[in-house]
C-alpha cells in the first residue's frame, strides 16, 4: 500500500477528482466508507498493487525489508492507534504486548503442532488482549503522562518475564525462541523453509482483514464511545458513557491487534526472537509510526510505516547506489539523525500527521484549479 | 514460601547489618542520580508542560562534550565552562527550532518532539564523539577517587569518595536551585509560568527567555549527573537508558514537585536495591530493578493518582 | 586451463591498471557494529578485520589475484538491521559475518536454505561446531563452550572442588550460551555455580549484582560480558575489593580500553583468548606499511596495540585462508559460496602457515574438517598487568571429550526443532 497517489494527481486531476455531480440521496450513502467514487477507485488501484503487482515484481530483499515489515508495523501501529488515537490513552508498552502475542503463538504451535498457523496467530491476540485489559485497569484512575509511565511498568515487567520464565521459550539454552517450519495446505508458511511470497500473502490477508475490522469498529458505536472518552472523559461520563467499559474495550481491542501484529512480526518475518527484541525502542518506533501517520486515522498507520520503515532502508541504499563513499557506520548515524529530525519536522508542519496532510491535499484537489 | 517472603529477608538484614547499610548506601547513591534526572524533567515540565524525554541524552551529550573537550587539550575546568556554553547553545537551538513552532500543541506532540531531539542527538553525538566508552576526567576535576571504610558491628562498609562527592554536590545543587526558584526574579517567573501560562504572559514574563533558561538549567543538571554517573562506569551512549529510571520517580513524586522528585528518587533508589537484594535475587532470578520502580509507582498511583507530592487534580468540564 | 591463464591475465591487468575490474571481486560483507551500546568493543574488531583485508588488497592485489570487497553493513548490534543487511548482501556475497549472537540465531536457519556460509569466529552458537548438522555455519577457531572449559581448566579441578563460582553474565542469548557446559562441569567436578544475570539496562550500574557477589562470597567470578557491561563490572569489582586474580572474563571481556578505566587497580584480572597481539610480527609491519602509512586505516596506534584489534586481524585471516583454500580446490579465483564452504571446512592453519602469514603467536594452530567446524584451537589465559594484557598461561585446550557429545546432542535437538533440516550425509560426525 504505497502512497502512489500524490504522483498521479498532477496531470488531469480535475477530471479525476471531481466530486461535483455525485449526489447523495440517503444518509446511508452520505455516511458510506467512500462517499466519493474516486476514493473507492483509488483504493482499488492500491489493492491491485498490493495483491498483484508487488508480488509479481518484488525481489526477496524488497519483501524482507520493505513489504512485509511495513504491513506488520502498520498493523501494530493500528492497534496502538485505537488505544491512543481513538480512545486517548497514551501507551508506551506496545512492544511488550507484541511480545505476549509472539510468545503465545510460539507456545501454541510447539504444544500443538497440528494447529493451523494462521489460526494460532489469530488466537495469540486473545492472550495479549487479556494481558492488555489487566494492565489497562490503572487507566481508570490514572491519566495522561502518568498513565503513559504506568504502561512502561507493563513494558519492563513483561520483557523481564520473557527472560525469566523459561517455560515460555521451552527451556532453550539461549533463551531465544526459534520459529519452526510450519505447514498449511502443504505449503510452508513460517520458518526458514517458507517462501517470502507466501509469507507476504499471509501477512497481507491478515492485515487486510484486521484493517477492515478496525475501520468498522472505529466507525461504529464503540468507536464513537472511544472518541467521546478521548475528547473529555468526564463529559463522556455525564452523557451516560460507561468509562470503564469504554477504556477497557479500547485496551482489549488494541492489545488484540497488537498481539496479532507481534505474532506476525516473529512468525512471518523475523523467524526468531530474543526477549529484548520487545524492549522499549520497538514501542517507540510504533508510537512514531502512529503519530507521524496521524493519531485517530487508519490510513495514517500505513503512511507512517512507509516513512519510518521504508526511509532508513532507502537511505541505506542511496549513497552506495550513487557511488558516494560513506562508511556504513556514518550512514547509520546520519540515518538516526534524519529520523529524529524528520519526526520534529513533521510534527511542526503537520501535528496531525501524514493522514491529515493527505486530507488537505485531497481538499485542495477537489477545488482545483480554483484557489478557493 | 511465606517464610521466604516475609521472614527470611528480615533475618538476613538483621544478621548482617553492615551489608544492609551497604545496600542502603548503594541505593542512596543511585537514588540521588535518579533524583537529579527527575529534577531536570520536573523543571521543564513545570514551566512548559513538556515531558522532556531528551533529558537522558542531554546527560550523555554533556558528559561526552566535557570529556571530548578535555581530550583536545583544554584544561579540565575550562572544559566545564565550555560544556556549559554548549549546553546553553543547545537550549537556544531547541527553543528556537523545535519548541517555538510547537507552542500550544497537545502534550503528546511536544513529548514526541523531545523523542525526535533524542534521536537526533544520538546520531549527531556518535558522529562527533564516536561510540567508544570514554573515561570520565574524574581526577582532573579534583574529585577524590579513594574510598572510606568503616567497620560497624565488625562488618565492612565501603563508601567511595566520588559517591560521597556526588551526594554532596547533588545536595548543593538542589539547595541552589531552590534558592534560585524562590528568591530570584527569574526563578519566580519560572514558577509563575508553571502555575498559569496566560496569567504569567499577561504580566510581562517572556516565554522564550524562560524556556531557554529552563532548558539551560536542565543542561547544567545533566552535566552534573553525567559527571557523577560517568565517574562510576565511564561515559558512553549506553548511559542514555538511565533516563528511564527517572520516570517512575516522576510518577511517585509527581510531575510538578521538586521535593517530590528528590524524595521519590531517594525512595526508589533504596527500595529497588533492597527488593533486588533481599527478594529479587533469592526468589525471582534477579534483575528486578528493571521493573520494580515502575510497578511500585503504579501501585502507589492507584491510590494517589497525582503521585505522592503532585498537586491535586481538579477536573472541570 | 586456458581459462585459468586468461583469468590470471585479466587479474594481472586489473592489478597493473590499479583499478579492480568491476565484476572480478570477492564480495565478503561484514555486518559491523560501530554504533550503539556495544560499539566500544565493536570498533577495534571491525578495524582489525578491515585493515587485514585492505592490506591483502594493497600487497597481493587481493586473494588469488582478485580483490576482496570487504564492505561493511552497519547493524548497531540490532537484530533487525542485521537481518536487513543479510538480505541486502546475500545476492552476491560469498559469506556472511553476522557479528552478534542474536543475528546469528536468526540468520542461521536462513543460510541453510540460501546456502551461504556463516562465519562467526569465537561467537554464535556453540553446537555450530557439528558440521554434519550445521553445514553452512562456522565458529572457528573456538566456541564459547571451549572458552568455558578452558577457564575451568585454568583454575584447576582441585581448586574448584567444593568451591563457589559466580557466573556473571549478560541476560541475553550471548550470556546464556555457556550455561549448559558450566552446569555439566559443576555437577561433574562438584562446585557450586551461581548464575548472576546483568540486564541490558543494568550494564553500567551493576551495584546490585556486585552486592550479591559480596553476599555470596564466591571463590571465583567468571564473566560473560560484552560492550559497556565489562567496564561496569570491572569498576564495580575494584570498588568492592573483589580479588582481581579470581576474576576471569570471556574473550569479549578482555578489551584494553575497559581495563584502562581502572589501570593499576585492575592488575591480575584475567581473560581467556584465542588471539594475542604480537606487535613486532611481520604482519603488523605489513599493516603499517600498506595500510597505516597509506592513511587507509580507521584505527589509531593505541587501539592497534590492543587485544581486540589483533583479534580482528585473526578473524579476517581465517576468512582469507578459507578463500585461498577454496580457490586452490576449485581451481578458479572467483569462488562461489559453496566453494568457500569447502575452503572453511578444510582449513589447516599450522605453525608453518602462521609463520608464512607473519602471524606466529597471534593465534594457536588449528584445523577444521567437515564434521568439526570449530577447529578447537585452544587459547591462552591473558592477564592485565596494569597497562596491557600479557600471556599468563601456556596454550590451554578445551576438553573435547566433554564438549563433543554435548555439541552433537544440542545440534541434533536443533535440527529436530527445525524439521525439515538438511543434514550433510557426506561426512562422518564421529571423525
Amino acid at each position: 500500500m504505497e502512497p502512489r497517489i500524490p504522483g498521479r494527481l498532477g496531470e488531469k486531476s480535475q477530471m479525476l477528482y471531481r466530486t461535483a455531480g455525485q449526489f447523495k440521496t440517503s444518509y446511508e450513502a452520505d455516511q458510506a466508507l467512500f462517499p466519493v467514487r474516486q476514493d473507492a477507485l483509488l483504493l482499488g488501484v492500491i489493492l491491485a498493487f498490493a495483491w498483484v503487482i508487488f508480488p509479481l515484481t518484488a525481489s526477496e530483499f524488497t519483501f524482507q525489508t520493505l513489504l512485509i515489515p511495513i504491513l506488520i508495523y502498520a498493523l501494530a501501529a493500528m492497534g496502538l492507534n485505537i488505544l491512543t488515537g481513538y480512545a486517548g490513552q497514551l501507551s508506551l508498552g506496545t512492544a511488550a504486548f507484541m511480545g505476549v502475542g509472539a510468545y503465545a503463538c510460539y507456545k501454541m504451535v510447539t504444544l500443538m503442532p497440528w494447529m493451523n498457523p494462521v489460526v494460532a496467530i489469530l488466537l495469540s491476540g486473545v492472550f495479549s488482549a487479556g494481558v492488555g485489559v489487566a494492565f489497562g485497569i490503572p487507566s481508570l484512575r490514572i491519566k495522561g503522562f502518568y498513565l503513559a509511565i504506568a504502561t512502561l511498568a507493563a513494558q519492563f515487567f513483561l520483557v523481564w518475564l520473557f527472560e525469566k520464565w523459561a517455560w515460555l521459550y521451552n527451556y532453550n539454552a539461549s533463551g531465544a525462541i526459534q520459529v519452526p517450519n510450519l505447514e498449511m495446505f502443504g505449503v510452508y508458511v513460517a520458518g526458514p523453509q517458507a517462501n517470502s511470497l507466501v509469507q507476504y500473502y499471509v501477512v497481507l490477508a491478515i492485515v487486510s482483514v484486521m484493517t477492515m475490522l478496525c475501520i468498522n469498529l472505529t466507525r461504529g458505536n464503540l468507536g464513537r464511545t472511544w472518541k467521546a472518552t478521548r475528547d473529555m472523559d468526564i463529559a463522556a461520563e455525564l452523557i451516560g458513557i460507561n468509562l470503564m467499559k469504554s477504556k477497557l474495550t479500547a485496551f482489549m481491542v488494541s492489545s488484540y491487534v497488537v498481539g496479532v501484529a507481534g505474532a506476525l512480526f516473529v512468525f512471518m518475518w523475523r523467524g526468531a526472537a530474543e526477549p529484548n527484541l520487545f524492549d522499549i525502542p520497538l514501542s517507540f518506533r510504533i508510537l512514531f509510526i502512529a503519530i507521524i501517520g496521524g493519531l485517530g486515522s487508519i490510513l495514517g498507520n500505513y503512511l507512517g510505516a512507509i516513512l519510518i520503515v521504508g526511509l532508513p532502508v532507502v537511505l541505506g541504499i542511496v549513497p552506495a547506489a550513487l557511488g558516494i563513499p560513506i562508511a556504513s557506520a556514518t550512514v547509520e548515524h546520519i540515518n538516526v539523525m534524519m529520523v529524529g529530525a524528520l519526526i520534529v519536522f513533521f510534527l511542526i508542519i503537520e501535528p496531525h500527521g501524514l493522514a491529515q496532510l493527505w486530507r488537505l491535499i485531497r481538499e485542495k484537489l477537489i477545488i482545483w484549479p480554483f484557489p478557493h | 514460601m511465606l517464610n521466604q517472603i516475609f521472614v527470611a529477608p528480615f533475618i538476613d538484614m538483621i544478621g548482617a547489618p553492615d551489608f544492609l547499610l551497604q545496600v542502603l548506601w548503594e541505593g542512596l547513591v543511585s537514588g540521588i542520580l535518579y533524583a537529579l534526572i527527575a529534577l531536570g524533567f520536573v523543571l521543564i515540565y513545570r514551566s512548559s508542560r513538556i515531558f522532556n524525554f531528551a533529558q537522558g541524552i542531554m546527560v550523555v551529550f554533556a558528559a561526552l562534550t566535557l570529556v571530548g573537550l578535555h581530550a583536545m587539550g583544554v584544561p579540565a575546568w575550562v572544559s566545564v565552562g565550555l560544556t556549559l556554553l554548549v549546553m546553553f547553545g543547545l537550549a537556544l537551538v531547541i527553543e528556537r527550532v523545535v519548541l517555538r513552532p510547537l507552542v500550544g500543541q497537545p502534550d503528546i506532540i511536544l513529548f514526541m518532539a523531545t523523542i525526535g531531539i533524542t534521536l537526533f542527538l544520538i546520531g549527531f553525538g556518535e558522529i562527533i564523539f564516536g561510540g567508544e566508552n570514554k573515561v570520565m576526567i574524574t581526577e582532573e576535576l579534583g574529585i577524590p577517587t579513594g574510598s572510606v571504610m568503616f567497620e560497624p558491628w565488625g562488618g565492612l562498609l565501603i563508601l567511595e569518595q566520588k559517591d560521597i562527592t556526588a551526594v554532596i554536590v547533588a545536595a548543593l545543587l538542589v539547595v541552589a536551585l531552590l534558592l534560585f526558584l524562590n528568591r530570584t526574579r527569574m526563578g519566580r517567573a519560572i514558577r509563575a509560568l508553571g502555575d498559569d501560562h496566560q496569567a504569567a504572559l499577561s504580566v510581562g514574563i517572556s516565554l522564550q527567555t524562560i524556556w531557554v533558561l529552563v532548558w539551560f538549567i536542565a543542561g547544567i543538571i545533566a552535566l552534573v549527573t553525567g559527571i557523577a554517573w560517568g565517574a562510576r562506569a565511564g561515559v558512553s551512549f549506553a548511559l542514555e537508558v538511565i533516563a528511564y529510571k527517572a520516570l517512575p520517580v516522576l510518577m511517585l513524586g509527581g510531575l510538578e514537585s521538586i521535593s517530590g522528585a528528590i524524595i521519590g528518587g531517594l525512595m526508589i533508589g533504596m527500595l529497588e536495591k533492597l527488593f533486588e537484594i533481599y527478594w529479587g535475587q533469592p526468589l525471582l532470578g534477579g534483575n528486578t530493578e528493571t521493573w520494580f520502580a515502575f510497578v511500585l509507582a503504579l501501585i502507589v498511583l492507584l491510590f494517589r493518582p497525582q503521585g505522592l507530592f503532585g498537586e491535586k487534580i481538579i477536573e472541570r468540564v | 586451463m586456458r581459462h585459468l591463464t586468461r583469468l590470471a591475465a585479466v587479474a594481472a591487468l586489473g592489478a597493473v591498471m590499479g583499478t579492480g575490474v568491476a565484476a572480478q571481486e570477492l564480495y565478503a560483507p561484514n555486518l559491523s557494529y560501530r554504533t550503539g551500546p556495544f560499539a566500544a568493543t565493536g570498533i577495534p574488531l571491525m578495524n582489525g578485520q578491515r585493515d587485514y583485508m585492505t592490506m591483502l588488497n594493497a600487497r597481493d592485489g587481493g586473494i588469488g589475484g582478485i580483490p576482496v570487497n570487504f564492505e561493511e553493513c552497519e547493524t548497531g548490534y540490532s537484530t533487525e538491521k542485521g537481518v536487513e543487511c543479510y538480505e541486502k548482501t546475500k545476492g552476491q556475497a560469498i559469506v556472511t559475518q553476522p557479528w552478534s549472537t542474536g543475528i546469528t540465531l536468526q540468520v542461521l536457519p536462513k543460510t541453510n536454505v540460501d546456502e551461504i556460509p556463516i562465519l562467526a569466529p569465537g561467537y554464535g552458537f556453540s553446537p555450530m561446531a557439528d558440521g554434519k548438522v550445521f553445514q553452512w555455519a562456522f565458529n572457528t577457531p573456538a566456541s564459547y563452550w571451549d572458552a568455558a572449559s578452558m577457564m575451568l581448566e585454568y583454575i584447576g579441578e582441585e581448586n574448584l572442588k567444593g568451591k563457589k563460582v559466580a557466573f556473571l553474565h549478560l541476560d541475553h542469548p550471548f550470556g546464556k550460551e555457556p550455561l549448559p557446559l558450566m552446569e555439566k562441569k559443576a555437577a561433574d567436578i562438584g562446585f557450586e555455580l551461581v548464575p548472576i544475570p546483568v540486564g541490558l539496562k543494568e550494564m553500567q550500574n551493576q551495584s546490585a549484582q556486585w552486592l550479591q557477589i559480596r553476599r555470596e562470597r564466591p571463590d571465583y567470578v567468571i564473566m560473560w560480558g560484552w560492550g559497556a557491561m565489562n567496564a561496569g563490572a570491572i569498576t564495580e569489582a575494584v570498588k568492592t575489593r573483589f580479588p582481581m586474580d579470581k576474576f576471569i572474563g570471556v574473550w569479549w571481556a578482555g578489551h584494553d580500553a575497559d581495563l584502562k578505566l581502572v589501570g593499576e587497580d585492575g592488575k591480575g584480572y584475567k581473560s581467556i583468548s584465542f588471539s594475542y597481539p604480537v606487535l613486532d610480527s611481520p604482519l603488523m609491519a605489513d599493516i603499517k606499511k600498506y595500510v597505516v602509512d597509506e592513511g587507509k586505516t580507521m584505527s589509531n596506534e593505541e587501539e592497534m596495540q590492543g587485544v581486540f584489534y589483533s583479534r580482528g586481524l585473526v578473524i579476517s585471516m581465517i576468512l582469507a585462508e578459507g578463500i585461498r583454500t577454496a580457490q586452490e580446490h576449485a581451481g578458479k579465483a572467483e569462488i562461489s559460496p559453496a566453494d568457500l564452504r569447502w575452503g572453511l571446512e578444510n582449513l589447516n592453519i599450522t605453525e608453518e602457515r602462521l609463520a608464512e602469514l607473519g602471524m606466529t603467536g597471534m593465534v594457536p594452530p588449528f584445523q577444521t574438517t567437515c564434521a568439526d567446524h570449530t577447529g578447537h584451537s585452544g587459547g591462552w589465559m591473558l592477564e592485565w598487568d596494569g597497562e596491557k594484557f600479557v600471556k599468563a598461561s601456556d596454550l590451554l585446550q578445551a576438553e573435547a571429550e566433554v564438549i563433543r557429545p554435548l555439541e552433537q546432542q544440542m545440534a541434533a535437538e536443533y535440527a529436530a526443532e527445525n524439521e525439515p533440516w538438511a543434514v550433510s550425509d557426506t561426512c562422518d560426525a564421529e571423525s
